[in-house]
């Protein structure tokens, strides 16, 4: 690697001052699984300072309050799956999370690295937009809080300002009646980046009819989001294989209406359709 | 370019060091400390050879920058060995052939030891997920799983 200054601090308030003096020269630095693979390519640029953020102990952490659960920027994904809350209120999400790379990879990466990055193949990124979860930014200038799904504005490129810091993300706890999944296909088992994935939420009346349905495909459409057109078509329905299986046509058509036909849809048309199936599926499941 | 002064355990030993910081752990071990039981092999995460432990958890060491084990505690496979012996699990990988050109190893045993240490007694399938990120160009993983899995039995 270049040579590069490196700074560590424990204060967020000293992170966002550096950061507010260093502006596009510096690099924040958390679980480094992204960053470090990063500067060593053959041409990668070098900034001229790595802000270390991972002795920062207020980002880290997964808690409850007033219904929500809190989900500080440096907790890992291990942390993650380990977690009750998230066993209890975002099942999806622990599911995710255990899919993550492997173990090596799981302890050290970290929910906020995998956010800010923003790669196409984000695993904890569909699960946290069908929790509707919000996130928080800090900079020098002030903290800014804004729904995840509004963060994206293509893979690799969000909203964020080269002085941001993710100091929190936060979503509500899942009620009783809801049940979750999240599904991916990678093209290795193990360490896969996954390609396509789908996070499905559904919440049942007494009778069992749907009453609230969220569907948010990975790695499909040009940005995260969920998709409405299949969603509705599951309100006020019984759970039933040929209504998962047509909501799942649905969202293949709503995958090619964005991209368009190309080479890879062949594939993925019919695939991305067998997965929200397996995920509706998953959330019925007693 | 500043070096960085950092304080760490590595195998018990405490070592106060100045370093420069733009070396991976993987570098800053096998390079300026001489513990090369850690390998090299891909460097990208994928194969496990550089696992090490920091705090009890299977780590690459080639994705962590060096200063960030300040104040850390390390566990390398050099520290597996007690008053001349080897450890169960390095014993138990002899017995079972679960070595053959050796280059995973040290990294199979970090990984399978962080497992034992938080769950003694481990189904196949939590010994072959916790090696899901060691690989093995060799054995095809019967003989590790096994040994991994005889170890306390
Ligand atoms: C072998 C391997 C397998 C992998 N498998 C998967 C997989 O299956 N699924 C998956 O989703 N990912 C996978 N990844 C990618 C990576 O591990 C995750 O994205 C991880 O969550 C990144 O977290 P980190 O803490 O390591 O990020 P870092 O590398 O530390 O940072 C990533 C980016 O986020 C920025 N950043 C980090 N934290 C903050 C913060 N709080 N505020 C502002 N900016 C911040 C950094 O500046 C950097 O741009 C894999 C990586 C490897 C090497
Ligand atoms: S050398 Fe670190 S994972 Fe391969
Ligand atoms: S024994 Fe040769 S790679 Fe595993």
């Amino acid at each position: 690697m270049k040579p590069f200054e490196y700074i560590s601090t424990k204060s967020i308030n000293e992170a966002t001052q550096v950061l507010s003096e260093y502006k596009q020269d510096a690099r924040v630095l958390a679980g480094g699984t992204d960053v470090l693979i990063e500067l060593r390519r053959p041409h990668a640029k070098i900034p001229k300072a790595i802000l270390d953020i991972s002795y920062i102990e207020s980002l880290n952490g997964i808690s409850e309050s007033d219904g929500l659960i809190i989900l500080k920027p440096l907790s890992t994904h291990t942390q993650i799956l380990k977690s009750d809350l998230v066993r209890k209120y975002a099942q999806l999400l622990g599911i995710a999370a255990s899919q993550i790379g492997a173990p090596q990879i799981r302890n050290r990466g970290t929910v906020g690295g995998n956010v800010m990055n923003a790669a196409t193949c984000a695993d904890t990124v569909p699960p946290l937009i069908a929790l509707d979860a919000e996130i928080t930014l800090r900079s020098n200038g002030g903290s800014r809080t804004m729904k995840l799904v509004d963060f994206f504005i293509k893979p690799y490129k969000t909203k964020a300002e080269s002085d941001d810091v993710l100091i929190e993300i936060t979503f509500p706890k899942l009620p009783s009646n809801a049940q979750s999944a999240f599904i991916k296909l990678g093209r290795r088992n193990a360490l896969s980046i996954s390609r396509l994935s789908v996070a499905a939420i559904l919440m049942q009346d007494k009778k069992g009819l749907i009453s609230e349905a969220r569907i948010v495909p990975g790695a499909a459409l040009p940005t995260w989001m969920r998709v409405k057109e299949a969603e509705e078509m599951l309100i006020g329905e019984k759970p039933s294989l040929k209504l998962f299986t047509a909501a799942g046509q649905k969202v293949s058509e709503v995958m090619i209406s964005y991209t368009g036909r190309r080479w890879s849809t062949e594939y993925k048309e019919p695939v991305i359709g067998v997965l929200v199936r397996r995920a509706l599926e998953g959330c019925v499941k007693d | 370019m500043k070096k960085i002064k950092i304080s760490t355990t590595i195998n018990s030993k405490k070592y106060y060091l100045d370093i420069n910081p733009n070396v991976t752990l993987l570098d800053l071990l096998r390079d300026e400390l001489g513990l090369t039981g850690t390998k090299r092999g891909c460097e990208i995460g994928e194969c496990g050879a550089c696992t090490v432990l920091i705090n009890g958890e299977a780590v690459n060491s080639c994705l962590v920058l060096a200063p960030q084990i300040d104040g850390k505690e390390l566990l390398t496979v050099e520290g597996l060995m007690a008053e001349g012996k080897l450890h169960p699990l390095q014993q138990s990988f002899m017995d079972h052939d679960a070595v053959q050109c050796g280059f995973c190893t040290p990294g199979m045993l970090m990984s399978s030891k962080a497992l034992l240490d938080e769950n003694p007694n481990p189904a196949e399938e939590e010994i072959r997920t916790a090696i899901s990120g060691n690989l093995c160009r060799c054995t095809g993983y019967v003989q590790i799983v096994e040994a991994i899995g005889k170890v306390n039995k």
